[in-house]
């Protein structure tokens, strides 16, 4: 019951950012719905698989970064529309923000001392790893269908 | 088919790849649908060489070639063009266009985007979910909410008069996060960190980002290279925008 309601509410506040960054790439306002719910059913997914599977963040970012795909080249088969219209957008609330921003800030914090800080690096070494990797898992999770299964052929 | 309208098909294939690239759709994307465009409207083959800022094109009819050049200049992401281009492709390929109503329907497209006033809330609204996404709590979401909202507002008037992207980026940054630094000052929230980190996530560069690995994988290495760049420097503006508020704040001792 209770990782059911946090999976309510992963989907809920996930659907957000779908639709706010889509806006900003100005996608029509006939696809704003698919773009959220492309985006809540990845996060949603991907919580699931790191609480429930305990699967690392990195693997778990990957496989819904590649469920978003599919779904995606589904919506983009019914509307005409390139994927990756709906894509972008529905990655967006999986972005590392605060592992950025940590990597950022220590990164910071280094420069202000005189001599190199073991834990301040460690800092700057484990989360930044952990960006890059993600941000990784996500683009290549998303390229997944058209470089397995559409190799030869025009999706639409 | 004779000369002038080879001349004339080409030049609206090569519109439609240049608008493509202007508003942000992957290389691949540019090559496919200006191939298909091209061979919908009888041209035997069409080539492409797309650089960072400029695109070539080549189309043979006949053993007759012409080749053409145009510049690109960036006009940020607008999925609505990328969108009608590809309809434009799609009909045409099932023979309901020919040259002159694709013409027509290219002269037609305005790249439109969201009013301020629809725009502002739905990114401030955003923000606040990852803040809530990352574990802060109410008072800290609301924090987010009015700080990305400001930083908002600063971004949109800056590019409505024109300044660099990466200028732009950068003063955002320094008014999102002086603002949302106010739960360090006063005992609001018990998680005043990730209001600051939520709220400047809407400069996350996601497109340029996605695009350029795209590109890359695809094997479009230049113009990859060329995106991981430009969203490279425009997460380094941010930075420096982040920064220099933290160290006006006193957050780094």
């Amino acid at each position: 019951m209770e990782l059911l309601l946090k999976l309510a509410d992963d989907a809920f506040f996930s659907s957000f950012p779908a639709v706010g960054f889509a806006m900003l790439f100005n996608v029509p306002r006939r696809f704003l719905p698919y773009c959220a719910l492309a985006g809540a059913v990845g996060h949603c997914f991907r919580t699931l698989l790191m609480q429930f599977l305990s699967v690392p963040i990195e693997w778990a970012t990957f496989m819904a970064a590649a469920l978003i795909g599919i779904m995606t080249i589904m919506f983009a088969k019914r509307h005409l529309a390139p994927p990756l219209l709906y894509g972008v957008a529905a990655i967006i609330p999986m972005i590392p923000g605060s592992y950025a921003y940590n990597t950022v800030i220590a990164l910071v914090e280094l420069a202000a001392h005189s001599e190199v800080r073991p834990d301040v690096l460690n800092q700057v070494v484990l989360n930044g790893v952990k960006t890059v990797f993600i941000l990784g898992a996500l683009s290549v999770g998303l390229a997944m269908p058209s470089l397995v299964y559409y190799r030869t052929r025009p999706i639409i | 088919m004779y000369a002038d309208t080879q001349n004339d098909i080409t030049r609206q294939v090569v519109r439609a790849a240049q608008l493509l690239l202007a508003y942000g759709a992957e290389s691949d994307l540019v090559e496919e649908l200006s191939q298909r465009l091209g061979q919908a409207l009888g041209l035997a083959s069409v080539e492409l060489s797309i650089s960072s800022n400029s695109l070539v094109l080549t189309s043979l009819v006949h053993g007759r070639c012409v080749t053409t050049t145009r510049r690109i200049r960036q006009h940020g992401i607008n999925m609505a063009v990328v969108c009608e281009l590809q309809r434009i492709c799609l009909l045409t390929e099932k023979g309901l266009y020919g040259p002159n109503d694709v013409r027509k329907r290219l002269a037609h497209i305005h790249p439109r985007t969201y009013p301020n006033w629809v725009l502002i809330p739905s990114v401030a609204l955003s923000c606040g979910s990852f803040c809530h996404l990352s574990g802060g709590d109410a008072a800290a979401c609301f924090i987010t909410f009015l700080a990305a909202a400001v930083g908002m507002y600063v971004r949109l008037a800056m590019a409505a008069k024109h300044f660099n992207v990466l200028v732009n980026f950068a003063v955002t940054a320094f008014v999102t996060s002086v603002l949302a630094q106010v739960g360090f000052m006063y005992p609001l929230t018990a998680t005043p960190r990730l209001a600051v980190a939520a709220s400047v996530l809407m400069l996350v560069p996601g497109f340029p980002m996605i695009n350029a690995i795209s590109d890359m994988v695809k094997g479009h290495m230049n113009v990859g290279i060329a995106r991981w760049g430009q969203a490279t420097l425009m997460t380094v503006a941010s930075v420096i925008g982040i920064t220099i508020a933290m160290q006006l704040g006193g957050l780094l001792k």
